[in-house]
């Protein structure tokens, strides 16, 4: 898992050297993105920034150098923009998990604007914006927010199921998602008739589901997304149509164990009358006189 | 003449009072002292009680059985003494031939004795953590295959019908695999049965039980102990451990292996009882080390367990053992965990890391731990008094060997049916999590993607059961399958404890503690409105684990740091204290400990810490034995060897003692030679007439005596001519001749306590005049013991 994400890793570090070469580009995904999933609350997103930039303002009164630069200031309000585009994205997605698939890639460009300010790399004007945003206060403000952000991708396992480079969702992924659609499918069509006919005829897919999910779960090529589906479909499956298996060999069962916990009894009933008792021989100790002074003794007791 | 030495002998008084088994008071008015007249005049008659071992007895001529009448059969019970076990010689053996040596040896030998000592220790730890690391791995790949088997089939037939099958398909496999354990148990090595514990306890109390530290003995406890953990029996694999550790240790210390034939000429100094010992300490406490991951622990289980001869030095060289073994299975089983150097496995079992939050617990909880500890004693104290029925019905009726194997697979078929039974029908179904802590989870009749609970505790390893009722998150169990789960494991591992496989209970006692421990906590946070938050269900079931083990083993500090060792966390060691000791005075006050109670019933003469209360008012005469078979300074060949081979009187040391003038005046004593020593004497041909025509006789040297330790030949393999028999044998140079002696009038208590804190073999009673009037064994002091109504006295009986 480990070596996988370093990959990807030094992959976005390439491809932000190339980005930042020409701020056009970044500038232009940054724009691309939002309209893409919500275009609704776009309003909304530009305001904090606009905020930003004019309490950006009311501190112009500081010295000249200790001011950051316009370019950090540039990549800040960028950085914004997607920040809030991810956010945007996420919160729809949270029920039914969608996350991975629908904000993937206002992820990657959210990273990608992120490893720009912590680069190394100088910018115009021969300034590091590294360490004017990421570290010269106590807050740690833009840090902090990534890192949150950073936390969830983790825990939501999306890489596994996002091609490098946030491209594209991987070849499994859509696999699945299209077996999933199948299976929802063959239960839409039944779902208004009989619930066993349900049950025979949708089996073979949703176990073909579970094979591949029960495949990708040993690979560990699973993100939030796909087990999350794959928990809704199995609830459908188990809950509201009732197709797991029913208890039905009682009688079997029972007779095979009460057949097996009778053995012991006959066991025991039958080494109680038939073996032969063990007995133990007595052994007579030489302790011969003894026992004239043990009287004395018991004589000078009493 | 039969029918008078019937009436006077020793057994007429179980007649009376005891043919049932029925203890005989010593105090039961004037009867007794009737009789003991009666006894001292039939002494001409019955001289001496047959003090003959097992395999001697088909000599006895029919003719000598009609002379003393049959001996009286009783039942096996537990007031009994088997002739089987003698004692070990702890005591030095401080005769000129050592004092020769002692002054020979130079100042740079005895300091390669001390390094060479730190060398076996270091070799004891680390043989016994391989041998740990190889149990764990057998283990855990046969188990992993076993319940991979099953799960698939049963799976398969959850969906096409007839989970009969797999039912028996799990009987089958499980008693397969008893069923090699037990035969190797039975047939070939029975010593290995059990978890050992109570052996070694035996053996570090100075009783010599036969075979209990041989090699072979340690394969077959090997064996023995991953085919019964496979068989999903309800046992541990952590008793075995203490007892192979100490094998090793016995071993290694050796520098050679008798049932191998081979001797690789080290450690030739350690041959002996005394030095024996403090290495089979430092054995046990490396098993116990690296079962649990707790050195101290071990160390301390050591010290509480066995030895009763303990110093500095001894603790430091155990304790090293100890850690050189925990790290050891560590380091090995990082390795075969694909990660090596990282050394988090320090046990066998790894009751887990409870979380930080959860650690802390309150003052308001300290009564209710308190309580959990009285209800693991009452609970401890059933489990013991239904295992001492059930063990006693075993040694009576269940004796032969086909008979234990068939036993022990019955068992095992049941341990699975009820297993399965359970599972089948529990309706206790949890998702999955998403660590998945549950290694085989069994789905049956569940909604997908969910498994059913019981099959958590049930169908996996004892070991991980109690991991996961301690770590996993609350809510993972329902009250009522923990309940069911607690009963049906208590009788289980009940009934299993004491089958002739080798197996501890060590795991099983912490696995119905941890069930009925985590059900306290779910009930206390479920009445009380508050409880959710601090009732965590975990630490519950860590103190009821403590509880149970605690009030059936009854072991006070060793558990308490083995399980505050085990756990790695020193936060719980007062609640986990207190839990002990509740445990123990509860248990305490209805039956003893497990082990006590195995000891007992082996009919071994165990010496307690203490000689029993209120037997001031014995002294060594009543106690001792008596007439003495003495030898003289200088003895005829002829007289010696016929005392040895008299299979009536199989005694192993004999007074040494020199005539004064007249020949009817009693003789002095001057010494105190083993019979161990004659029999290598007579080997060597060590006659008076044969050194002084033979000059380049080599002299016989220490040497000699260690080489033949410790199976020394019986005294049937020596061959002495008629010329020989004629001989003479000076005994001065090997006899020890500063035995330990005590006046008639001394007290039990005082002989008592000379005895277990020398460690002695043999006690020589003497009068004012230093002349011999009996002899202090260590059965005649195991005798006696305080029973429900005051002393009593426990009879010799052939086993």
């Amino acid at each position: 898992m480990s070596p996988y994400r370093h990959s990807s890793f030094w992959g976005f570090i390439v491809f932000n050297i190339c980005v930042l070469v020409s701020g056009d580009g970044a500038n232009l995904t940054a724009s691309e993105v939002p309209p893409l999933s919500s275009v609704v609350v776009s309003s909304a997103v530009f305001k904090p920034g606009l905020g930003s930039v004019l309490s950006l303002n009311l501190l112009s009164s500081f010295p000249e150098d200790l001011e950051i630069s316009d370019y950090c200031s540039e990549l800040l309000h960028i950085f914004g923009q997607r920040y809030v585009a991810y956010v945007n994205c996420l919160v729809p997605a949270a029920r039914p998990v969608k996350v991975c698939q629908n904000c993937f890639s206002s992820y990657g460009s959210l990273t990608e604007i992120f490893s720009n300010i912590s680069s190394d790399q100088v910018g115009p004007g021969n300034v590091s914006c590294r360490d004017s945003l990421l570290r010269s206060d106590r807050l740690m403000l833009v840090y902090e927010l990534y890192e949150n952000l950073k936390v969830l991708w983790e825990k939501s396992d999306c890489h596994n199921c996002i091609t490098k480079g946030f491209q594209n969702l991987t070849s499994d992924t859509l696999h699945f998602m299209t077996t999933l659609n199948q299976t929802l499918t063959c239960f839409e069509q039944y779902q208004q008739k009989n619930k066993t006919e349900l049950c025979t005829n949708c089996k073979t897919d949703y176990k073909n589901l579970n094979v591949l999910y029960g495949g990708m779960e040993k690979n560990k090529t699973m993100c939030i997304d796909i087990e999350d589906a794959m928990n809704m479909t199995r609830r459908l499956w188990s809950k509201n149509f009732n197709c797991s298996f029913p208890r039905e060999e009682t009688v079997p069962v029972i007779a095979v164990s009460s057949f097996m916990l009778f053995l012991p009894i006959i066991f025991y009933l039958s080494s109680f009358l038939h073996s032969e008792q063990k007995k133990r021989k007595l052994i007579h100790p030489n302790r011969a006189k003894s026992y004239s002074s043990l009287m004395n003794i018991q004589d000078n007791r009493s | 003449m039969a029918n008078i030495t019937k009436k006077v002998s020793w057994s007429s008084r179980a007649d009376e009072s005891g043919a049932t088994g029925e203890g005989t008071p010593l105090l039961n008015g004037s009867e007794q002292p009737r009789h003991s007249r009666q006894l001292s005049e039939g002494r001409s008659i019955f001289q001496i009680g047959r003090l003959s071992t097992v395999d001697l007895e088909e000599e006895i001529t029919s003719d000598e059985d009609s002379l003393r009448g049959r001996p009286k059969e009783i039942p096996h019970n537990e007031k009994l003494l088997s002739l089987k076990y003698e004692s070990l010689d702890y005591d030095n053996i401080e005769n000129q031939l050592f004092l020769e040596e002692e002054r020979r040896m130079s100042h740079m030998g005895f300091r390669c004795l001390e390094i060479s000592r730190w060398v076996v220790c270091g070799l004891i730890g680390f043989l016994t953590g391989l041998i740990a690391c190889f149990i764990d791995i057998v283990v855990e790949e046969l188990a992993g295959i076993k319940y991979q088997v099953v799960k698939e089939n049963i799976e398969k037939f959850t969906e096409v019908g007839g989970l009969s099958i797999s039912l028996i398909l799990w009987a089958v496999f499980n008693s397969a695999f008893v069923m090699v354990g037990a035969i190797i148990v039975a047939y070939f090595e029975p010593i290995a049965a059990g978890s050992g514990i109570p052996q070694i306890k035996c053996y570090l109390n100075g009783v010599k039980i036969p075979r209990v530290v041989r090699l072979k003995t340690l394969v077959v406890k090997v064996g023995g102990v991953i085919c019964s953990v496979v068989g999903g029996l309800a046992v541990g694999k952590e008793g075995p451990m203490i007892h192979s550790g100490a094998v090793v240790a016995a071993g290694v210390s050796q520098g050679r292996s008798t049932s191998l034939k081979r001797d690789f000429k080290i450690f030739e100094y350690f041959r002996r009882d005394t030095e024996k010992r403090d290495f089979v300490s430092a054995g046990a406490a490396a098993g116990v080390s690296a079962a649990f991951g707790a050195p101290v622990g071990g160390v301390l289980f050591s010290l509480e367990e066995g030895a009763s001869f303990w110093n500095q030095m001894l603790t430091w060289r155990i304790f090293f053992a100890s850690m050189i073994s925990t790290f050891t299975l560590n380091f090995f089983l990082s390795i075969y965990h694909n990660k090596p150097g990282d050394l988090s496995n320090p046990g066998l079992i790894n009751f887990g890391r409870f979380e930080t939050e959860s650690v802390a617990y309150n003052l308001y909880e300290i009564p209710l731990f308190i309580a959990m500890g009285a209800i693991g004693g009452l609970l401890g104290a059933l489990f013991n008094v239904l295992n001492y029925w059930l063990t006693i019905f075993r040694i009576r009726y269940v004796h032969r060997p086909c008979l234990q194997v068939m036993e022990a697979m019955l068992v095992a078929a049941v341990t699975a049916t009820v297993s399965f039974t359970m599972i089948y029908f529990s309706n206790d179904c949890q998702p999955l999590g998403p660590d998945h802590t549950e290694e085989y989870p069994l789905q049956l009749f569940c909604a997908d993607g969910e498994y059913n609970s019981m099959a958590t505790a049930f169908f996996n390893t004892p070991e991980r059961s109690v991991r996961s009722l301690f770590h996993n998150q609350p809510g993972t169990y329902n009250p009522l399958t923990l309940g069911l789960f607690t009963l049906t494991y208590f009788f289980l591992a009940c009934w299993t404890y004491g089958l002739a496989v080798s197996a501890g209970v060590f795991i099983p006692s912490l696995l119905i503690g941890a069930a009925w421990g985590r059900l306290f906590g779910i009930l206390l946070a479920s009445i009380t409105t508050t409880g959710s938050t601090w009732a965590v269900p975990g630490k519950y079931a860590l103190m009821g684990a403590a509880a149970q083990l605690g009030g059936i083993v009854r072991m006070t500090l060793s558990l308490t740091v083995i399980m505050v060792e085990a756990t790695g966390n020193i936060t719980y060691g007062l609640p986990i204290m207190l839990v002990l000791m509740t445990s123990k005075i509860v248990g305490d006050y209805f039956v003893e400990g497990l082990y006590d109670i195995h000891i007992k019933l082996q009919s071994v003469p165990f010496l307690h810490w203490e000689a029993p209360a209120t037997s001031h008012w014995l002294t060594a005469r009543e106690v001792m034995s008596s007439p003495v078979t003495c030898l003289n300074r200088i003895e005829k060949v002829g007289t010696i060897v016929d005392i040895l081979s008299n299979t009536s009187t199989n005694h192993n040391g004999f007074p040494v003692v020199v005539q004064v003038a007249g020949n009817d005046e009693p003789a002095k004593l001057c010494g105190l030679i083993l019979r161990s020593q004659l029999i290598v004497l007579l080997k060597h041909k060590v006659f008076v007439e044969l050194a002084r025509s033979r000059l380049t006789h080599r002299k016989l040297q220490l040497k000699d005596f260690r080489d033949a330790y410790p199976r020394f030949p019986p005294i049937q393999s020596i061959h002495v001519s008629q010329d020989e028999r004629e001989c003479m044998m000076d005994l001065m140079e090997f006899m020890n001749a500063t035995p330990y002696t005590v006046p008639q009038e001394t007290s039990l208590p005082r002989v008592f306590k000379l005895f277990r804190a020398l460690g002695l073999r043999h006690l020589v009673v003497v009068d004012d005049e230093n002349r011999v009037v009996g002899l202090v064994t260590r059965k005649d002091l195991a005798r006696y013991h305080l029973g429900k109504h005051g002393l009593e006295e426990l009879q010799l009986a052939q086993t």
